[in-house]
This record gives structure tokens, C-alpha cells and sequence, in this order.
């Protein structure tokens, strides 16, 4: 016997091979002075290879959407679908598990780990996922070369190169685990213009690739790289 | 391993922090193993010295009605001493008296003990080294110390309290006993001392005792026999007081461990602040690697790692300087390391060790939950 499952009526017309599926998405956070909306009931469906810029001012709600999608946190109510999980349902691990496969970050601060070299740093996620291998060191090396650094750069530690770089880094080890998504907070806000230019084509190179993206950003410049633009407002996307 | 590699990295990078908690790990293991290792060997060695002495059954008389009168010391009546070998026999039972005086060797004088014993039971008492038991009532055997010091051989001539006396024997070297001590002393026949200090009854008993295993036996004969009505006599036998020496060193031992245990307790302190330090320190790489994908236990696995690491370090080096440090004191102390060598004894280097690593692990368990419990948004957003 089939379970009957209430829909909101936002996603009448969703489409079942959509990559990332909102319903009614709410996040509030309890906080001593009392409770704070981030994020009020937002649709929204995102189809495989999508390039989507997600805009607003400064506490509109973009990172909390963006840690909802990336499955760092949870809604309050509504559901979210990732790959067809959902969020909402899944375990601490099953969550953790869906970030290192499905998902590839890409943070304003790089956010590399400092203890590991450039080469380390990109085969961790896959020695995350149990793929420790000689073939697959050559996979991060290749990777790494494709984005643009040296052989001789491999060695370093993320500190000893440039912004650019370590970003291009950033974008290797999002890749690794060939995830479907790629979810990028503000991935040129730490870089000059034409470094930022650089990565964003390399960005879209990875979207033409068939990667699905979703980038946060306050530069109308930048979000003209997407095909599609969100804004949100006071929680609410439009 | 990758998340072994990044423990190792961490304390690498933090090397005086890491090198000062292990420094008190190892402290904590030295202190531990040390005082048991010295404990261990200690007794050891007392218990092999005196179980040297085999086993007798002492009879000391308590006063009572044997007593003159209160001044007078106790001692043991003919009526005792007949029912003494009564009931003890086949085994023999020796009465001595007990004694001390001055003892002049050419112009040195000096104090001994004087133990007065029948001339045929000399031998059962001692072991003549040199020369031959006392035959007459003139003669004495003098203790391998007292020799040594005074150069004395046997046809020697010392005088004792106003008389001379010839020493017919030396006597081996015994080290401490129970019954008697006679290293330091002269032993003349029971004769001889009932003349010279007009002392007739003996002072003690002692049974010697063929087959260990009647010792429980003999003593409660004895016991039943001459405390019948009144506690007329003491009965001790050696294996009880080496049992009460054990037991005795046994708690010293373990009470001075348990001292060592704080030392170890302060150790652990310094881990759990190390450790917590250095999850303050990482937050925000705890929340990177959370973010791509690693899990709350490969956290904590990352975190307990190092606490392994500088537990492993330091319960090494503190069982190695144990194992040299308790050679080095067992050889000034008793002259002889072999006690060390004893499995009840290199017990206590894996016993501190293990201790060691526990405390370490259970110290770094909280900071290594802590890390793992993290929200991963809020620890990326940590600067």
C-alpha cells in the first residue's frame, strides 16, 4: 500500500528528476532574545547542471540557504531533497556521507586544512570516501595540474600560495569525489578582479562539464556568470 | 592514515606544548613503576634473607605466674620446658638463654650477644665456617661479623664480661633471623652462661621444625599444652612474621604508589588542557573537515590519536627510565639488581605503562568529544 504524501501546492509542476528540491523550506533559530526567521517557507527546484547565483543583502537568509542545501544543517520544517534524500530524515552521519559524495564546497575563505599539503588537501576527501589508492593519487595530481598549478606547488602547504591558487585548490578538492553539486559561498570575495574572472571561468568550464552550481554572492558582476538568479529577502526567495 | 597523519602533524607543530605533557606522562609512569619495582624487590629480597632462617617455632614466655615478681624478666620453668618437648617431639626443641655483655678483644672493647645453648644442639642453630663447636663448658662461637672485625680465628682468646673465653669456631655468615641473630654474637654453652650470670631457667624456646608443613601443628600443641589456664607463653613461628613483613611492605608499597598515582592524576590534567587547547586552536579546521565530509567518530578518532600518540610516547620513556632508574637503585640499595628481574617485579614497568596510557586516553576523551560534537556552520565561521 502506497503511503499518501501531502505536497505544498509550491511545487506543483516540480519535477522528479530536479537535483535539489525545496518544499517549503524554513529554518529558525532560537536565540535567548527570542526566535529568528531565516529562511521562510521557500520553493525552489534546481535541474541537473543548473548554474544558479543566489543574491540578497547581508542577513537576508543566503548562507543559511546555502548550509541547508550544503546538508550542514537541517530545516525546521519543510523538506528538503538532495540527490533525492531527505535532509530532514537523515542521520548526523547519513548527512556527513551525502556532503563528502554528492556535494563539492567552495568557501570565500578557501578554507583549506593548513596541516596538510596541496596535494593532501585534495586527496582527503577521497580517502574520506575509502578510495586511498596510487590511481587515485594521480587522480588529485591530474586535477590539481588541470586547474593550473605546477608540480612543484603540490608539496607546499595552502599557505604558501596565493589566493588564486589556493582557490584553484579549493575547486580541485570539490571535484574529487565527482559530486553532482557544487555549491560556492562567495568564491571570488577574497580575490582581485582578475583572479576572480579566472575562477569564475574555470567555474563555468565545470558547469559546461555538466555540474550543477549554486553560488552565493553579492556582485551583480559575478552573478552574471549564472544562468538563473535567486534573490532573497527577508527569508523569502523570489 | 590520514587522520594519524594529522594527529602526528598537530603535535609536531605544537611540540613544546605536546613535549610538556608527555614530560608529565612520564613523570606519573616513573613514579608509579618505580615505587612498585622497589616495593616488589624490596620484599623479595627480605623475604629471601629471612626464609634463609627455615622454619621454627619461638616460645617466648609473657610473665603470668611464671614471673618472681615484676621486675624479674619472665622466663621459661622446667615444667614448661619438659611439656615444651613433650609435645613437640619428634621435633627438637632448643632452650637458650639470652643475653649481652662486655667483650674485651686484646685492648678493644666491645658489646656482643651472648646466646647460652646446649652444647650438642649448637649445630642445630648455627653452621660452623672455621674450627669446631664449643666440647666443654669453656669454649664459644663467635658470629662471622664480630670475627671479621677483630680478626678473630678459632684458638683465639676473648675475654667476656670477667672471664676469658676460648673460641673454639666461626660461625658462617647468616644474615637476619627470627630466632636468633648470630652474626654479632657469641654462643656458649647453656653451662657456662647458667655459671657465669647464675641464671637457671632459659629465657626461650625455639623448635626447630622438620617438615614445614607441621609448623601449624606444633604451635597449637603448644599453645593447647602451656596456655591452657593462663597466656604463659608467646608462640610465634617465622612464616607468620614473614607474612606480617609482606604484608607490611606490600601496603608501604602500595601506598607509595598510590602517591606516585597523583603525579600520574596531575599528568592526566595537562593532557586534558593540551588536548582541549588544541581543539580550541582547530575549530575552524574541524569545521572544514566537517563540512567536506568527515564524520563526528573520525573526529574524535582524529583527537584521541593524539592523545594516544603523546600517551604512547610518554608511557615508553617512563617505562624505560623505570626499568634503568629501578636497576641502578636496586644496585646501590641492596647491591644486587637481580630482584628486578623477577616477573612480580617487571610487573609494575607494564603495570605504570598501562596506567600511564589509560589516564592519557580517558584525559583526551572529553576534549576529543568536544571536537566531534562541534556544529560544523558555527566552527567554520570561528576566526
Amino acid at each position: 500500500m502506497e503511503e499518501k504524501v501531502t505536497r505544498p501546492a509550491c511545487t506543483e509542476g516540480f519535477s522528479p528528476d530536479a537535483v535539489i528540491r525545496l518544499e517549503e523550506a524554513t529554518k529558525i533559530y532560537s536565540l535567548p532574545f527570542g526566535d529568528v526567521l531565516a529562511l521562510d517557507k521557500v520553493c525552489l527546484e534546481v535541474m541537473p547542471g543548473e548554474f544558479i547565483a543566489i543574491m540578497g543583502p547581508s542577513g537576508s537568509g543566503k548562507s543559511t540557504l546555502l548550509n541547508l542545501i550544503g546538508s550542514l544543517d537541517v530545516p525546521t520544517s519543510g523538506d528538503i531533497y538532495i540527490d533525492g534524500h531527505n535532509t530532514r530524515t537523515l542521520s548526523d552521519d547519513a548527512l556527513t556521507e551525502l556532503r563528502r559524495d554528492r556535494i563539492g564546497f567552495i568557501f570565500q575563505q578557501f578554507n583549506l586544512i593548513p596541516l596538510l599539503t596541496v596535494l593532501e588537501n585534495v586527496e582527503y576527501p577521497m580517502i574520506l570516501k575509502g578510495r586511498e589508492s596510487i590511481k587515485g593519487n594521480s587522480r588529485a595530481r591530474d586535477l590539481l595540474l588541470k586547474v593550473g598549478l605546477t608540480e612543484k606547488m603540490l608539496a607546499h602547504k595552502p599557505k604558501e600560495l596565493s589566493g588564486g591558487q589556493q582557490q584553484r585548490v579549493a575547486i580541485a578538492r570539490a571535484l574529487i569525489n565527482d559530486p553532482a553539486i557544487l555549491l560556492c559561498d562567495e568564491p571570488t570575495g577574497n580575490l582581485d578582479q582578475a583572479t576572480g574572472t579566472l575562477i569564475m571561468d574555470m567555474l563555468l568550464e565545470v558547469n559546461k562539464r555538466g555540474k550543477t552550481i549554486i553560488m552565493v554572492t553579492h556582485d551583480a558582476d559575478i552573478a552574471a556568470y549564472a544562468r538563473r538568479t535567486i534573490t532573497i529577502v527577508d527569508g523569502k526567495a523570489t | 592514515m590520514i587522520f594519524f597523519e594529522l594527529s602526528k602533524r598537530s603535535i609536531r607543530l605544537n611540540w613544546l606544548r605536546s613535549f610538556l605533557a608527555v614530560a608529565g606522562i612520564v613523570i606519573g609512569v616513573v613514579a608509579i613503576s618505580s615505587m612498585g619495582l622497589l616495593g616488589s624487590a624490596l620484599t623479595l629480597s627480605v623475604t629471601d634473607s629471612l626464609s634463609k632462617v627455615g622454619d621454627s617455632v619461638i616460645i617466648i614466655p609473657i610473665g603470668g605466674n611464671t614471673a618472681q615478681n615484676a621486675m624479674e624478666m619472665p622466663f621459661i620453668s622446667d615444667r614448661q620446658l619438659q611439656q615444651i618437648v613433650r609435645v613437640v617431639a619428634p621435633n627438637e626443641a632448643v632452650p637458650l638463654y639470652v643475653g649481652a655483655d662486655k667483650i674485651e678483644i686484646g685492648s678493644k672493647k666491645d658489646m656482643a650477644s651472648l646466646y647460652g645453648i646446649r652444647n650438642e644442639q649448637i649445630l642445630l642453630m648455627v653452621t660452623i665456617a672455621d674450627g669446631i663447636a664449643p666440647r666443654g663448658t669453656s669454649g664459644a662461637l663467635i658470629g662471622a661479623t664480630l670475627a671479621d672485625k677483630y680478626d678473630i680465628k678459632p684458638g683465639s682468646r676473648i675475654k667476656v664480661g670477667d672471664k676469658t673465653i676460648r673460641i673454639t669456631g666461626v660461625m658462617e655468615k647468616q644474615g637476619m633471623g627470627f630466632d636468633i641473630n648470630p652474626d654479632s654474637a657469641l654462643i656458649v654453652s647453656d653451662r657456662w652462661y647458667s655459671t657465669t650470670y647464675g641464671q637457671d631457667n632459659y629465657d626461650q624456646v625455639i623448635v626447630k621444625v622438620r617438615d614445614i608443613n607441621d609448623i601449624d601443628t606444633v604451635k597449637k600443641s603448644v599453645e593447647r599444652t602451656l596456655n591452657r589456664r593462663d597466656d604463659e607463653v608467646a608462640v610465634i613461628d617465622t612464616r607468620m612474621i614473614l607474612d606480617m613483613i609482606v604484608t607490611t611492605f606490600g601496603q608501604i608499597s602500595a601506598f607509595t604508589t598510590a602517591i606516585g598515582g597523583i603525579s600520574l592524576l596531575v599528568a592526566g590534567v595537562s593532557i586534558f588542557n593540551v588536548q582541549m587547547m588544541s581543539v580550541t586552536e582547530r575549530i575552524k579546521e574541524i569545521g572544514i573537515i566537517r563540512s567536506i565530509g568527515t564524520k563526528r567518530f573520525e573526529v574524535m578518532r582524529m583527537f584521541l590519536y593524539e592523545a594516544l600518540i603523546l600517551g604512547l610516547i610518554g608511557s615508553g620513556v617512563g617505562g624505560l627510565i623505570s626499568f634503568v632508574g629501578g636497576f641502578v637503585a636496586l644496585s646501590l640499595v641492596l647491591g644486587d639488581a637481580s630482584y628486578l628481574f623477577y616477573p612480580q617485579t617487571l610487573f609494575y614497568i607494564p603495570y605504570g605503562m598501562g596506567i600511564g596510557l589509560l589516564v592519557t586516553l580517558v584525559s583526551g576523551l572529553y576534549p576529543a568529544w568536544k571536537a566531534a560534537n562541534l556544529n560544523p556552520i558555527e566552527a567554520l565561521r570561528f576566526e
